[in-house]
């Protein structure tokens, strides 16, 4: 059949022949990722979408964001330079970095619990890559930190902190924390559809987890116990992406950690994805 | 040319909320549970389609028929391809279109033209090619001016317009469609029908499941007879429905 302009690449592959999936379900659950990738158009145009209607009849709009984000920053940096003793010079970038940076985590995991359960509309009506859903959580709160990160540049001008060629070094730690932001949203999706306690555990630890990463002090301020600031994954997320953009060398550990993180959160998200993913669609 | 294939089709799926015992207890009172059973993890297994083995060609218009929970749905939905045979096989050929939910993709705070661009996005047309339809999917709806208001302001039978004609403005070959016509006034049911027609002759298929004996009389030409999960009878309409109403006598 013919349709004005492009293949409908929903139904690239009008011939489909659904058998149990025992047999090939690795493959199958390849072909969604894939499939979702190749829609980037879709799960783009729906992030889009979603902030234009979250925001829809406000004055500021997305703006919202970056200004509430902009008083917490003053605030916090007036009042936690004074704690910590610290030139706010050095802090304010710090501390904006940090927030920002964290801020993008939390709210791809949080968003990640409800990536299946808040399009259950869309998947019990219409067969799409289950991956679309999770592309979009994820690049939907690229798209609120891209807002956020206005800030930076005026923070950086206001304080007097230069920046470097180094600071590229944060594209591949973005794109790495954008990676395990996919895995991560697949398997609490899935965790969270079936079993409906998993979403508010995670905002709880989550907000304990603030506190104690080095998001907003220093993790040389731990002395001699360092380390636990060190191995804690979140301040390795963190820091791949903080330590270029603030000019300063990588935390020993931050990399070898997030490549773990990486490599060992993708083969356990495969294991669960190849085996659950057709019950999602009687889960949500 | 559009076919559906369905080979010995099982789907059954664990039902997980419910309490289990009480499920249990209360299934003794209610008169359709004769498809439940345990799996190894004793979860409650619904055995929702029992062993379906059937073929819709090009020019049939089915009409899908049974009483409440007699799976009418979730064979509407695996065909659609959401939910996946427990065992047996679903042989798809043309691209699919499911009108089972009038409010799917929609957005209540969208106007009516942004959300026919949303329900092209979920059908998998990008908003490029869904911009040319746009007008004539507004025409087809004869909304006027509320075209441009807030979904959220519309009536039933104005959201199922707006669905319907978002819907079938590609062209489909496999048009599923569940009981939600019967909000569409007489006007409006018979250009939809109209349209529906045209469909079908050109190569492509319906399956509409519903209560309503007018409406499939009028819109179908095939009847699919649906109970507990089993096929009781399929072949032209009459027959069926025949099959249909004398089983509800007896019953």
């Amino acid at each position: 059949m013919t349709v004005a302009g492009k293949p409908l690449s929903a139904q690239a592959d009008p011939v489909q022949t659904a058998k149990p999936a025992t047999p090939n379900r690795g493959r199958l659950a390849l072909r969604d990722l894939a499939n979702g990738m190749s829609q980037h158009w879709l799960w783009r145009a729906m992030a889009m979408q979603d902030i234009v209607l979250r925001y829809r009849g406000s004055v500021l709009g997305p703006l919202w964001l970056t200004f509430s984000t902009a008083v917490m920053i003053a605030a916090m940096g007036f009042v936690y330079s004074k704690i910590f003793h610290l030139d706010p010079e050095r802090y304010v970038p710090f501390l904006t970095l940090g927030l920002l940076i964290w801020q993008f985590i939390s709210s791809v995991i949080t968003d990640g619990c409800s990536a299946f359960m808040s399009v259950q509309h869309a998947i019990q009506q219409v067969r799409l890559p289950y991956t679309v859903h999770v592309l979009r959580s994820v690049f939907r709160n690229l798209l609120i930190m891209g807002h956020n990160a206005v800030l930076i540049p005026i923070v950086f001008l206001m304080m007097g902190h230069g920046i470097g060629w180094q600071a590229l070094m944060a594209i591949p730690g973005l794109l790495i924390l954008c990676i395990n932001g996919v895995w991560i949203s697949i398997l609490l999706g899935m965790l969270s559809a079936r079993f409906r306690d998993v979403p508010p555990i995670v905002a709880a630890l989550l907000q304990v987890v603030f506190f104690v990463t080095p998001v907003f002090w220093t993790v040389e301020t731990l002395g001699e116990y360092r380390h636990v600031g060190d191995f804690n994954p979140l301040f390795a997320a963190i820091d791949v992406v903080r330590a270029p953009l603030l000019g300063e060398p990588f935390a020993p550990y931050s990399w070898p950690i997030v490549g773990i993180m990486t490599v060992g959160g993708l083969l356990v998200t495969a294991v669960f994805f190849s085996r659950f993913r057709s019950r999602i669609a009687y889960w949500v | 040319m559009a076919s559906l294939r369905l080979q010995d089709l099982t789907v059954e799926f664990p039902v997980y909320q419910a309490n289990g015992r009480s499920l249990k207890k209360a299934l003794f009172s209610v008169p359709m549970g004769t498809n439940l059973a345990r799996d190894a993890a004793n979860r409650i297994l619904v055995r929702a389609l029992n062993h379906l083995t059937l073929t819709i060609d090009k020019g049939d218009r089915v009409g899908l028929i049974g009483p409440n929970g007699s799976g009418k749905t979730t064979l509407l939905k695996t065909m659609a391809g959401i939910y996946e045979p427990t065992s047996g096989s679903l042989h798809t050929q043309g691209r699919v279109s499911a009108l089972l939910d009038v409010q799917m993709g929609m957005n209540p705070d969208a106007t009516g033209r942004e959300n026919i661009m949303l329900r092209g996005m979920y059908m998998g047309i990008h908003p490029k090619d869904m911009q040319v339809h746009v007008e004539e999917v507004a025409e087809f709806t004869e909304l006027g001016p509320y075209i441009d208001m807030p979904v959220r302001t519309y009536s039933a039978g104005m959201m199922l317009r707006l669905a319907f004609a978002a819907s079938t403005c590609v062209e489909p070959e496999i048009l599923l469609m569940d009981e939600w016509l019967a909000a569409g006034d007489s006007h409006f049911l018979a250009k939809a029908q109209k349209r529906m027609e045209d469909f079908v002759q050109r190569s492509s298929l319906m399956v509409l499941a519903s209560h309503s004996p007018e409406l499939l009389e009028r819109w179908c030409n095939k009847g699919l007879y649906l109970r507990n999960g089993n096929l009781i009878a399929y072949g032209p309409l009459a027959e069926v429905a025949a099959v249909y109403q004398q089983s509800l006598a007896e019953a």
